[in-house]
């Protein structure tokens, strides 16, 4: 039993112990953060060998767990690429579980918590699973702390409907995943499958690739299948959209990353040019809608469909340049989106209205929330210095390089992204002061809140600054990189 | 003119069974010569005679063997079958305990009907030709259609019972009439015998089989000649649909698989109306739970598309096929008795509490109740870490490689389980719906349904999360 079989478990213990605690004590809300913590520092420690020592090395523990007609193994990892998810998992998690302090009634705090640390438990599980069934087992679990959360601590039946939005959309995907698995496990038999190479037939490949890639897009979402993700970023109590949308989205980025291109190489070329079509369009329908949302959290959630459209651009240019941009731009954008979320759920809490026509000009009443928000809208709009600008300017950088066309399309979400940006902070933050009757006088944040969102913006700075830092630590996979043939990408 | 030997008879073979009759007969007599036997004792009587029957069928896993001249076998399509029914029955005794004083049954016609109708269970499972097969489904029938009507004070349990003996009386002649044709294409009642004539299959082969199938496909609520299973599940009191889901399954699943193995032993054409059956069935369960709003109703479509999953372990009749169906429908018992017991639960003896309306709200009031039905209900769905998603994982590695009719049953397995996310996510949906004011709140909270509950909740999680303990149970 190493440290790292049970480190995906620590959130979901602290989770446990929480519920032990009598309602209304204040154990309730220092036990998660707690949690939280620990999980951050148990990550940091996995971290220290990549990030200090520039080792390579893969922490992993192996234990059998079934044997039948097929092999599965309980084997947990963390390498030079999956670290990144689970620091980002563990770093976007505690500022999300310390807002969740203000977004819960007493009475349900426990369930809330405890509900949120099981969601960051199966996110940790999906990161470290180096086998394909623990991955799986990961991937749909996850769909049950969100559903119970919509369903039952959000109070409004918006967000209930919500709930089953998000389920059967990803529910679905799992499903076609699971038939994806399956069908490679019985050529393999064995869901260890990281490591080895196959030699699938590039038919069966084809299928396979198809299964996976239809799973990992939903649960992204890229477009034909985001329908779930407006309801649910729009009526998800702000804690639980920051860790959706700033972690479970980088879920199927990831599986493409670790999985599906590794073990369908061929495959993924063959898919390339459908799967471009999906992010340039991605790209450019999350931009445009994103100018026509009236609803604060509805508008941010589409800024994610663009933002992720662009990493989907960056793995499938096949680009040495783009791709450890891709990490880089999914850090950058899990840190901008949750910090993003978890603002505007501060301003909602004080406006009571995620209409940006119902209130404005909070800037002259709150100089502290203006500066924050100003550095969150120009992350979000791509201002150099700050790691959205990094992560998009090497991604098109590189997929230049491979997709001339299909880079120069999207360059135009680029433009359209300083329009969207620029309108939502300006219609909460500019302006005459107005705000609808009733709202508290005071606007300003509390020093919890401020220190709340102050790590997530130290990091988009950080990173913004020294992008390299990251991306000279990222592993090439095996699958993408050695093929010189990166630069003939071939037209299937 | 051929002498007719009396077969030695290895009694240690069917101890199992024995121990279930003298469990029945003591329970008839205890009744007739002593007045204060109460319910609970003579349902206690029930369950030791079923440990004692267990007992004696964990001696045998392992050990192969015949007797009745090869008519009753002891072997690996019996011994889980055997304790499935074992388990159900046991349970739906307890789960009897509590029932309602009004029903007005005997407990002691109940509770040995029960048993005899586990006997008859266990007849089939242990069957090798086919008059015992049929021995046994008539054993099992016609207790359960007499159980079906025990709700003595609701008209509903007498309509289950007049539903279910009329369509059972058919899908018999049915299975005896394909019996008889088997019969007559092979010459002999043994099913070693039939494989001979299996071998190339004449017309009259193929109508009996196709007629056997159909006999079989009544008793397991196989589309489409499921139409009987909504009504009598719903009428029927709670203990006897619990055990109709689990333990009838239980039988006749050994038994269509003795007969797959037995006379094909390799997938052949003949077997595609069983296919054709089970895509019918997850469909139709899966599509037909929708719009239920009776708990009782819901699980019956459930198990109609249960039953179609299940059939997919016979896909390619491969030697893991077997592993797969018992895990599946061990996984299937644990859920379903489990969701059964809470029903129990919850109603407290009453037969009405079964609406989706009456859970509305439940974990705010009964968090620990409302869990539990989640667990059981995250299982029917085949969200990991439940047993429900490894028995999954196994039937569709199973189809997949069984070549197209496989591929197809494994989508359609996919799609139904789609649908039935909302069917069954519905009911958590529900639980953890915000409190209405003035809604009264169901209280049943008697002991023993708790055990059940509890119980059915540790093997759905430990079958999830270790399957390898249940998979290699019964592998040999």
């Amino acid at each position: 039993m190493q440290l790292i079989d049970v480190f995906p478990f620590v959130p979901f213990a602290f989770g446990l112990l929480t519920l032990l605690v009598p309602r209304g004590n204040q154990w309730v809300r220092i036990l998660p953060i707690l949690g939280a913590v620990l999980t951050l520092g148990m990550s940091l420690g996995f971290a220290a060998g990549y990030l200090i020592l520039g080792s390579t090395e893969t922490t992993s523990s192996t234990h059998p767990w079934i044997v039948g007609p097929w092999t599965a193994a309980y084997h947990v990892r963390v390498d030079a690429t999956s670290i990144w998810f689970v620091l980002l998992t563990t770093f976007v998690a505690v500022p999300a579980i310390w807002a969740a302090w203000s977004y819960a009634d007493a009475s349900r705090q426990r369930g809330f918590m405890f509900l949120l640390l099981t969601f960051e438990s199966t996110l940790l599980g999906l990161f470290t699973a180096a086998d394909l069934l623990v991955f799986y087992v990961y991937w749909d679990l996850m769909l049950i702390p969100v559903f119970v959360l919509l369903a039952g601590y959000t109070g409004g039946a918006q967000a209930r409907r919500a709930a089953w939005a998000y389920l059967i959309y990803n529910g679905a995907g799992g499903l076609v995943l699971l038939l994806g698995v399956v069908g490679l496990v019985l050529v393999t038999h064995t869901f260890e499958v990281l490591g080895t190479s196959f030699a699938l037939a590039p038919a069966l490949q084809w299928w396979l690739f198809g299964a996976f890639a239809i799973a990992f897009l939903v649960k992204t979402p890229a477009f034909p299948f985001h329908a779930w993700m407006p309801p649910t970023y729009t009526q998800s109590p702000p804690p639980l959209v920051a860790m959706i949308s700033g972690i479970q989205s980088k879920a199927g980025l990831y599986g493409f990353i670790v999985f599906a291109l590794p073990l369908f190489p061929d495959a993924a070329h063959a898919w390339a040019p459908f799967m471009l079509g999906i992010a340039v369009i991605s790209i450019l329908y999350g931009a445009f809608a994103a100018l026509a949302q009236t609803d604060m959290k509805t508008l941010v959630a589409y800024t994610s469909l663009s933002h992720l459209g662009l990493v989907l651009l960056a793995l499938f240019a096949f680009d040495v340049t783009s791709y450890p941009a891709s990490i880089l731009m999914i850090v950058s954008h899990g840190l901008i989106s949750a910090v993003l979320f978890i603002m505007l759920g501060f301003i909602e809490e004080r406006v009571g209205t995620r209409d940006l026509f119902a209130f404005g000009g909070l800037a002259a009443k709150a100089p502290r929330l203006q500066a924050l928000m100003l550095i969150a809208a120009m992350a979000l709009l791509g201002l150099p210095g700050l790691s959205g600008f990094a992560g998009e300017f090497l991604i098109l950088v590189g997929s230049w390089q491979t997709q001339p066309v299909v880079t120069a399309i999207s360059l135009l979400a680029i433009v359209i992204a300083s329009v969207y940006a620029l309108r939502l902070y300006q219609a909460v933050m500019h302006g005459p002061y107005r705000v609808p009757a009733g709202a508290p006088s005071a606007m300003e944040l509390r020093p919890r809140e401020i220190l709340v969102v102050a790590p997530l913006l130290a990091a988009i700075i950080f990173l913004g600054v020294w992008p390299g830092w990251l991306t000279t630590k990222t592993a090439v996979p095996a699958a993408m990189p050695s093929r010189p043939a990166a630069y003939e990408v071939p037209h299937t | 003119m051929t002498q007719i030997a009396a077969p030695q008879i290895d009694f240690g073979v069917i101890a199992p069974l024995v121990a279930l009759v003298a469990t029945g007969l003591l329970i008839l007599v205890i009744d007739l010569v002593s007045r204060r036997a109460t319910r609970r004792m003579l349902y206690s009587i029930g369950i030791a005679g079923c440990v004692v029957s267990f007992a004696r069928v964990m001696l045998q896993v392992g050990h192969p063997a015949t007797t009745f001249g090869g008519a009753f076998a002891s072997d690996r399509f019996s011994w889980a079958f055997d304790a499935i029914i074992l388990v159900a029955l046991a349970v739906s005794l307890s789960l009897s305990l509590g029932r309602d004083a009004e029903d007005g049954a005997s407990p002691a016609a109940y509770s040995s009907l029960l048993v005899f109708c586990a006997l008859g269970g266990m007849i089939m499972a242990a069957a090798t030709n086919l008059i015992i097969i049929f021995l046994g489904i008539e054993q099992l029938s016609l207790a359960l259609y007499i159980l079906a009507g025990t709700g003595l004070g609701r008209p509903a349990s007498q309509e289950a019972a007049l539903k279910y003996v009329l369509l059972g009386s058919l899908a018999s002649g049915f299975l005896i009439y394909g019996s008889a044709l088997l019969y007559g294409a092979s010459g002999s009642v043994a099913l070693t015998d039939i494989a001979h004539a299996a071998a190339s299959p004449s017309m009259l082969f193929i109508t009996g089989f196709t007629l056997f199938v159909v006999g079989v496909g009544f008793k397991l609520a196989l589309a489409p000649f499921h139409v009987w299973t909504p009504d009598v599940y719903e009428g029927s009191p709670i203990a006897v649909t619990a055990f109709m889901a689990v333990a009838v399954k239980a039988a006749t699943f050994s038994v269509l698989a003795r007969f797959v193995y037995v006379v094909f032993g390799h997938d052949v054409p003949a077997l595609a109306p069983l296919w054709a059956l089970a895509i019918l069935s997850m469909i139709v369960g899966n599509v037909g739970a929708i719009a239920q709003t009776n708990l009782k109703r819901l699980l019956a479509y459930s198990s109609i598309a249960q039953a179609g999953y299940i059939v997919l372990a016979l896909a390619g009749v491969t030697g893991s096929g077997l592993s797969t169906m018992v895990f599946y429908l061990a996984a299937y018992a644990f859920m379903n008795l489990g969701a059964f017991a809470v029903i129990a639960l919850v109603g407290d003896g009453s037969e009405s509490v079964a609406d989706i309306d009456s859970y509305r709200g439940m974990f705010w009031r009964r968090p620990w109740v409302a869990v539990c039905m989640a667990v059981f209900m995250f299982s029917l769905a085949g969200i990991p870490a439940t047993a429900g998603f490894i028995g999954k994982v196994l039937l569709l590695g199973q189809a997949i490689a069984a070549g197209p009719w496989g591929i197809a049953m494994a989508v359609v397995l996919v799609l139904g389980t789609l649908v039935s996310f909302y069917v069954y996510f519905k009911i958590v949906w529900a639980m953890f719906s915000p409190l209405e004011d003035g809604a009264s709140a169901p209280a049943g909270n008697a002991l023993v349904p708790c055990i059940a509950v509890a119980a059915g909740v540790a093997g759905v999680v430990l079958m999830g999360v270790l399957p390898q303990l249940f998979y290699s149970l019964f592998a040999t």
